[in-house]
């Protein structure tokens, strides 16, 4: 059962995120499409054309694993309703501050 | 304890090798993470919200010395350290990397063990009584029977894409300790009239999005005819469970919506329409073979008392309270089952670091038969331990923070790992669970309290079992903020009942204090101290409760 996430439509700043293959970290997608472990290198997305860069993420299938928009807001905080879910997995599990980003040992 | 022989340690072994190929295609990008998913979820690694996490099988819930310590040795080489025992008696850990996933398959085939069939819509890992072999209400061992069906489910053909996961439980006891009632299929072992042991056939039940108890499809099945009859319910399922929606798909809908008559009548029809040559006829020796290994250990001929055990609980209020709230009686004079609750205050509940799990790899080893349990309820169980043996064992718990003496107790909570880790989850639980912790932490209070079964789910998957909790917690996401829907009276016992919501969410911060409103009213309208939370819900109703749980909202 895979978990859905919501509908972001063109007008609503956001980024593209996923997990490397390999070691299964969170990632985003950065302006000159690498892939950083930092949200603050993303790319914030606005547009139409943002469909298109998912679009060209999904493919890029040897380097990460479920590409997805998330929101942001315009200098690319998390932001909208799955602000917990992804400041957690920005950051790490919040009953473990010892493992994860937070810790800089994910 | 069931032994490999050279065929399932050929299998094992041949299924790591095959991953660690499909691992490699997948790091070179010659598979595409949609092939991949389906190949690495039959080998137990999803892809979580931090990391891939891999879930280890632990058949029937049991382990010895040797395999914990090996789950520990993965927990330091290959994770963070730690490890996670969950509601269906498996290991998880949390963030092993995609590229290390075949050595640790190899690890855990040395030791008898793999991932084999923890996820997919296949047949899963077996689950038990904790308590099997040793407690006083069971008319025979279940493991034996497990075992033949995890034999028989492991890499079945026919079953290897149902329609859904498919989960059976087995119980022989009075007392259900392995939730039967809310399982795909659970095997309540009855004699008949005629005094012979088979099976209780409960098919349907299960909780998630649309919870059920299941009904009994045959009250008694001989037991030579435990696989045919199994195969019989799995090719209706098979043949009629639903594919085109996945939240319909469970066997459960597909009982309730043919209802129970036309069900059973379609299972009779095909069991009676099995051919000799396929009908499974458990060969008695093959049986037996399998019995063998788990006859019961030689225990030693001992006193029904301990004048060591005596001077334990005599020597301080937190030894008797320990061994009060975690001590189970035992079939054989002179032995006790102990219950170790990985439910420390402020640990996330199933949690044992490294260490810990070496700690109860060395007490098992040392004073409990080298066997060692693992409990649905997130707990660690030895089930076989001398009287005169339980001072030290709790020395060695203590000495590794595993001496928790709330067995069976408010905060004995079973939670999920909830949205600090699960890419399902909705809204968090641990927290949840730690802060309703804390509301008993005080011992006299708990105990005062007794009997009381929490359950705490992140999301409508129903992983922390919250349908089935005397109290049960549901986060819920509510426009991008965590909500709590409160449930009562849930049991998952031999009276298994499924809780009732009761309104609203709370908002995190509000659980833990409504829930101490609801017991301060539990207090006050218990008819004695020997009243169960459950047993005083049932019968004043949930009103006062439900009045009690808003008050202050």
């Amino acid at each position: 059962m895979s978990s859905e996430r919501p509908k972001l439509g063109p007008d609503i700043p956001k980024v593209i995120t996923a997990w490397l293959s390999a070691s299964g970290r969170v990632v985003y997608l950065t302006a000159d499409r690498n892939w950083s472990e930092e949200l603050s290198d993303a790319e914030v997305l606005t547009g139409a054309g943002a469909v298109d860069i998912l679009a060209w993420a999904a493919k890029d299938q040897t380097r990460v694993s479920d590409p997805y928009f998330m929101q942001v807001t315009l200098d690319g905080k998390v932001a909208g309703r799955e602000t917990i879910r992804e400041t957690i997995r920005a950051r790490g599990p919040t009953n473990h501050p010892m493992f994860g980003k937070q810790a800089g040992n994910n | 304890m069931y032994r490999y022989d050279e065929f399932d340690d050929t299998l094992v072994r041949e299924r790591a090798k095959q991953f660690r190929g499909q691992v490699e295609r997948r790091l070179k990008g010659e598979l595409k993470e949609e092939h991949f998913k389906p190949l690495r979820l039959q080998n137990g690694v999803y892809l979580q919200l931090h990391a891939y996490m891999l879930r280890v099988a632990i058949p029937y819930g049991q382990l010895s010395a040797k395999k914990m310590r090996q789950l520990a040795l993965i927990a330091d080489k290959f994770d963070k350290g730690y490890a996670h025992f969950t509601t269906r008696q498996n290991v998880q850990y949390n963030w092993i990397r995609l590229a290390d996933m075949p050595d640790v398959l190899d690890v855990l085939a040395d030791v008898e063990m793999h991932a084999i069939q923890t996820s997919g819509n296949c047949i899963r890992n077996v689950t038990s009584d904790h308590l099997a072999g040793a407690n006083l209400d069971e008319i025979e061992d279940p493991r034996p029977w497990c075992e033949i069906i995890r034999q028989w489910s492991t890499f079945h053909p026919e079953f290897s894409s149902l329609p859904r996961k498919f989960k059976i439980a087995v119980t022989a006891g009075e007392t259900d300790r392995a939730a039967v009632r809310v399982h795909d299929i659970g095997l309540h072992m009855k004699k008949n009239a005629e005094g012979r042991i088979g099976f209780e056939f409960i098919v349907g039940g299960g909780l998630g999005r649309t919870p059920f108890v299941g009904p009994t499809v045959r009250e008694w099945v001989a037991k030579e005819d435990l696989l045919s009859y199994l195969e019989a319910n799995m090719r209706i399922y098979n043949r009629h469970g639903r594919r085109d929606n996945k939240y319909k798909a469970r066997i459960k809908i597909l009982v309730s919506e043919l209802g129970l008559e036309e069900y059973r009548r379609q299972v009779e029809e095909e069991f009676a329409a099995q051919n000799t040559w396929e009908k499974v006829v458990l060969p008695q020796d093959e049986v037996d073979r399998i019995t063998a290994y788990f006859a019961a250990p030689k225990f030693a001929a001992l006193p029904a008392i301990s004048a060591a055990f005596d001077a334990f609980k005599a020597g301080s209020r937190e030894y008797a309270r320990w061994a009060k709230n975690n001590l189970r009686p035992h079939r054989t004079p002179g032995y006790v089952s102990v219950h170790v609750a990985l439910k420390q205050q402020g640990e996330a509940p199933g949690d044992a670091s490294s260490d810990q799990m070496r700690a109860l790899a060395d007490i098992g080893e040392t004073y409990a038969l080298d066997d060692i349990r693992v409990a649905h309820e997130q707990d660690i169980v030895y089930p076989h331990v001398k009287l005169d043996d339980v001072p030290a064992v709790y020395a060695a718990l203590k000495a590794a923070g595993l001496h928790a003496s709330n067995a069976g107790l408010a905060s004995d909570i079973i939670a999920c790992p909830g949205l600090d880790y699960c890419n399902l989850s909705n809204a968090r639980s641990i927290s949840v669970a730690n802060e309703i912790q804390a509301v008993f932490a005080d011992p006299e209070f708990e105990d005062d309290v007794g009997t009381l079964h929490v359950n705490v789910s992140g999301c409508i998957n129903a992983c922390g079992h919250h349908h089935v909790g005397h109290i049960g917690i549901l986060g819920v996401d509510k426009k991008g903020e965590e909500f709590y829907q409160v449930l009562f009276g849930g049991r998952a016992d031999e009276k298994a009942t499924i809780a009732t919501i009761q309104g609203p969410g709370l908002r995190h911060e509000e659980v833990a204090p409504a829930i101490r409103r609801v017991i301060d009213q539990y207090l006050t309208l218990r008819r004695d101290k020997s009243e169960k939370f459950i047993d005083t819900l049932s019968r004043v109703g949930q009103a006062p409760f439900k009045d009690a749980l808003y008050a202050a909202a």
